[in-house]
């Protein structure tokens, strides 16, 4: 492929490192959604976990990069509980080189931050030209992982990309921005942040490729790993309040004999209200 | 008196010659055979040979006395007597054969007038008028499920001239020889006075002479173009009944996906070799009747899909590939014989593609309208389904929205996606116990699994509320599995993931062990089929009913009194995975016919002929072209009864056929379409 040399930078092969947050299935029905008001978090019920929508993304762009080029590497990365390596093992079964899981059991559940901070770090220890993850997690929807990252790595962030083609030798980047769509090009190592488009669907795993990851390990990287201990790790973000919002509909007829009267009385009432 | 008989090859000096022919005939016959038969090798092992009795009486059915070609009220008799007739002929033959190569004494006396001649007489008339039938069925009626080949008019050309030559050269002998037995052969006869009218003696004599080697010579072309030809169907049909599937008609044939994929064998069927030798066998017993085209709903609406052409697609691509790949086989055998086989670089030659349409593969509904109506029991849903299981195992290469419905059966239990709507929605306010409170099944009558259909769509949840409140009201004791319960894995299985399905299988079934249920309700069909012929096979053996059955208990048994007959005409529309899959036609019609003041009024199509709504095959999660939809083509054969509601019992059989008749009413309420299980609800309220 001609785009193949233009990948390559330093001549390195292209590593990619995704991140992958396992959550709470935000398709959910949203009577079944329940919160622990106490304990100020979510309770998963009967839900299933997900990888986070955007992360499905990021994943799928990643893999399209390998499509393109065999060459390029593509290491799935995700700092969770042990339950979320059943989001690295669906990546495994959508071939991806590596599936890596930072523990985070002594922190508890890491916000935004923190895990910018696994993040970068374990994308130091192994190695890696582009870090992709979600715009945002379909969870708390913060936003702040990517961003965040890149500044722990000193890497530029470009944020919303949609599609990535190579060009020039450069990163031709698609991002989706408040006016519309901007075209940016950039060399690696990057940041990318990704939102969905009808183009990067992520793929389904193959029934073969399944039955293969049975065989293949997640490795795990400890805090220690990391170079980093729990008070290393800058406190996480409190939640004073987890409360599910109550929306309270009045519904009030405007009486009148016909239209004329029925917008005059709609009028007075506005104008009561202070709407209009 | 003179024993009565007659002088075989009377006229014919030379006539040793025919067994010279005769000899080529079998040469022919016998390379074409194994031309054909070698090629079923290609085919993995298939056990079809087993219980004699029970396939002997089977063909007997279908081979002797042509059971299902008779529902055609005209092709059906058409081929009984043509086939029939040509078997009289040759038994015919059989006796001259007897008489004239081995001596024996059988072609006299009373045997020879009534059998060899009045017989043989009446038969030969009798396929003549068949063959013109089925000229005039392909050629002037031209029935669109018929071809008109080459090869088609050839051999209507064929039977004729055969059937023609023979009785004129029976008519020249009676005159030349005034055979005093003539009248015994009053076809040949009358053939004989027409040419006496304006033949001489003499010239009778050489027309004889000349039209007895051109009567042998097509009769042996005929016999040699037997493998070559559709004809090969007189040989394979037979067999191909004897050997049809003795497993239950809603199961579909399982694999072990894991031992396929550890050995690398392709998950499903990638090429030919992917076939077992019966599926491939199949190809060459087609007749080319067309039968499964003129049922298939797909076809119907003007969809890729006609499964005559699946199966005649892939016999050319049989025919045609077949012995190279042999070749390679033979190769690969002594690779593995003579040290390690490279076997790299083998190149498949695709199924999907390049022999069947993709389009054509995905519009298939599983109705199994086409296997009930194929003659020769060729298994067309299980071969669509096996190259199904290669695109979505191996290639994950299938329709998106079909995609997303199986993503969401595997990480939601369901394949509703987008649905807001929760596993219990539709029990609100009814107080329906759940199994997992009770801790267990025992002092129940039925589990009622209640399947995704009725659970999530929102209009089938009133399905489920019916059903519930009739249960409460007849007294039942039963309980669900709420949010426990999992789709069944239909909707995987049909769409080809096996793997997906099996998963989800050996988790219901531990479910279900765990609460020791060993009765099961549903109002879905295709968990009806799926528990009831499916699940046995990964342990779980349950006594499984539908609601329509049960339903017809309660009212017969005055559990559920009737208090306010329904007065509307109704018509009943048989899902496929009811009636043409599970055999049940009648439970659902006498329950409408227990509440339905209104009678019955059956559509054109009903029962095993049924037409199917659309949905099954996976095609519930398809998106359909709007001109090709067929579920609008099914409302259409109801709203024609002039019923003012259908009647369904099947939750996806509703959705298909509501919109069907919106689309088709414009929504003008005119016709309603309601489950067994709401029309019996409203019946049966108690006066209050």
């Amino acid at each position: 492929m001609p785009e193949r040399a233009d990948f390559l930078h330093g001549g390195l092969r292209m590593r990619l490192v995704v991140g992958l947050k396992y959550i709470l299935d935000p398709e959910i029905p949203p009577r079944d959604f329940r919160i622990d008001e106490e304990a100020r978090r979510p309770v998963q019920g009967r839900a299933s976990l997900v990888i986070s929508p955007f992360d499905e993304n990021a994943l799928e762009l990643a893999l399209q990069m390998k499509d393109r080029d065999p060459a390029t590497q593509v290491v799935a990365l995700s700092a969770g509980p042990a339950s979320s390596e059943e989001a690295l093992r669906k990546a495994l079964s959508l071939r991806v080189d590596e599936a890596v899981r930072v523990e985070t059991d002594p922190l508890g559940e890491p916000d935004g931050e923190q895990t910018a901070l696994l993040l970068a770090r374990a994308v130091q220890r192994l190695g890696g030209d582009i870090l992709l993850v979600g715009r945002q997690a379909g969870d708390w929807d913060r936003g702040q992982t990517g961003p965040i990252a890149a500044e722990i790595l000193g890497w530029p962030c470009v944020t919303a990309v949609s599609r990535i083609e190579a060009a020039d030798g450069r990163l031709r980047l698609r991002h989706e921005g408040p006016d519309g769509l901007e075209v940016v090009e950039a060399t690696p190592p990057l940041v990318l942040t990704v939102t969905n488009d009808e183009a990067n669907q992520l793929r389904i795993p193959k029934a073969r490729d399944i039955l293969a990851t049975r065989s293949k390990q997640v490795g795990r990287l400890s805090l220690d790993d990391l170079g980093l201990s729990p008070e290393a790790v800058p406190p996480r973000s409190e939640v004073t309040r987890l409360y599910v919002p109550v929306e309270e509909h009045q519904c009030e007829w405007i009486e009148g004999d016909d239209a004329e009267a029925k917008a005059r009385a709609l009028a007075d009432r506005l104008m009561a209200l202070k709407v209009l | 008196m003179r024993v009565p008989t007659r002088q075989v090859y009377w006229n014919i000096p030379g006539h040793e010659w025919m067994y010279a022919l005769f000899v080529v005939l079998l040469a022919v016959l016998a390379w074409g055979i194994w031309q054909r038969a070698s090629l079923w090798r290609l085919g993995r092992p298939a056990r079809r040979l087993d219980q004699p009795g029970r396939r002997l009486a089977e063909m007997n059915r279908q081979v002797i006395l042509q059971a299902r070609l008779l529902r055609d009220a005209l092709s059906g008799p058409m081929h009984l007597l043509l086939s029939w007739g040509f078997v009289v002929l040759f038994l015919g033959t059989v006796v001259v054969f007897l008489k004239a190569d081995l001596g024996l004494p059988v072609m006299q006396g009373p045997f020879y007038l009534y059998f060899q001649s009045l017989t043989l007489d009446l038969f030969g008339a009798l396929a003549l008028i068949a063959t013109a039938v089925a000229a005039w069925r392909r050629y002037l009626e031209r029935l669109p499920r018929l071809s008109r080949t080459v090869q088609d008019w050839v051999i209507l050309a064929l039977f004729a001239l055969i059937l023609l030559t023979g009785f004129v050269l029976e008519g020249l002998r009676i005159e030349v020889t005034r055979d005093p037995w003539g009248l015994w052969s009053p076809v040949g006869y009358l053939f004989g006075r027409l040419f006496a009218s304006f033949l001489s003696v003499g010239a009778m004599r050489l027309l004889h002479r000349g039209l007895w080697w051109f009567h042998l010579v097509i009769a042996f072309a005929f016999l040699g173009l037997i493998p070559f030809s559709k004809m090969f169907h007189i040989l394979l049909a037979p067999l191909n009944v004897y050997m049809r599937s003795l497993e239950p008609k809603g199961e579909l044939p399982p694999m072990d996906v894991e031992a396929a994929a550890e050995a690398g064998e392709h998950l499903g069927a990638a090429e030919l070799t992917d076939f077992s030798w019966k599926q491939l066998f199949d190809l060459d017993a087609c007749t080319e009747c067309g039968r499964c085209e003129a049922v298939c709903p797909a076809h119907a609406v003007g969809k890729a899909l006609d499964p005559k052409y699946v199966v005649l697609n892939l016999r050319e691509h049989l025919h045609a590939e077949g012995p190279s790949l042999l070749a390679l086989a033979a190769r690969a055998r002594s690779a593995a014989e003579n040290g390690p086989a490279e076997g790299e670089g083998e190149a498949v030659s695709h199924l999907v593609g390049p022999v069947i349409d993709p389009e054509a593969l995905w519009a298939c509904t599983t109705c199994r309208a086409c296997m009930e109506a194929c003659p020769v029991f060729i298994e067309h849903v299980p071969t669509i389904v096996q190259m199904r299981r290669y695109q979505v195992m191996e290639l994950a290469d299938y329709p998106a929205t079909m995609q997303e419905a199986l993503t969401s059966l595997e990480e939601r239990g369901h394949p509703f996606r987008g649905s807001t709507a929760s596993r219990l929605d539709w029990a609100e306010g009814l107080e329906v116990p759940l199994l997992s409170r009770l801790g267990g099944a025992e002092g129940l009558d039925y589990v009622l699994w209640v399947g995704c259909s009725a659970a999530f769509d929102e209009r089938n949840q009133r399905i489920a509320r019916a059903l519930a409140t009739l249960l409460q009201r007849a007294g039942v004791r039963f309980a669900i599995l709420g949010d426990e319960e999992r789709c069944t894995g239909d909707p995987a299985r049909r769409m080809g993931n096996e793997f997906l399905f099996q998963m989800t299988a050996r988790e219901n079934v531990d479910l279900l062990r765990r609460y020791g249920v060993r009765r099961i309700l549903t109002l879905c069909p295709h968990c009806y089929n799926t528990f009831r012929n499916e699940y046995p096979r990964f342990g779980g053996e349950y006594e499984v009913v539908h609601h329509s059955q049960l339903l017809r208990e309660l009212l017969a048994s005055g559990r559920l009194r009737v208090t306010r007959p329904s007065l509307l005409e109704t018509t009943y529309h048989d899902p496929c995975y009811l009636g043409r899959y599970n055999d049940e036609y009648e439970a659902p019609r006498a329950v409408l016919g227990a509440v339905a003041g209104g009678g019955l009024r059956e559509m054109e199509r009903n029962r095993n002929h049924a037409f199917c709504c659309g949905a099954g095959g996976g095609r519930m999660w398809a998106e359909e072209a709007p001109s090709q939809r067929v579920n609008r083509e099914r409302a259409r054969q109801a709203l024609a009864t002039g019923a003012r509601r259908v009647g369904t019992a099947c939750p996806f059989c509703m959705t298909m056929l509501e919109d069907g008749i919106k689309s088709e009413t414009g929504g003008d309420g005119s016709v309603e379409v309601r489950d067994l299980a709401e029309i019996v609800e409203e019946a049966t309220r108690p006066a209050s």
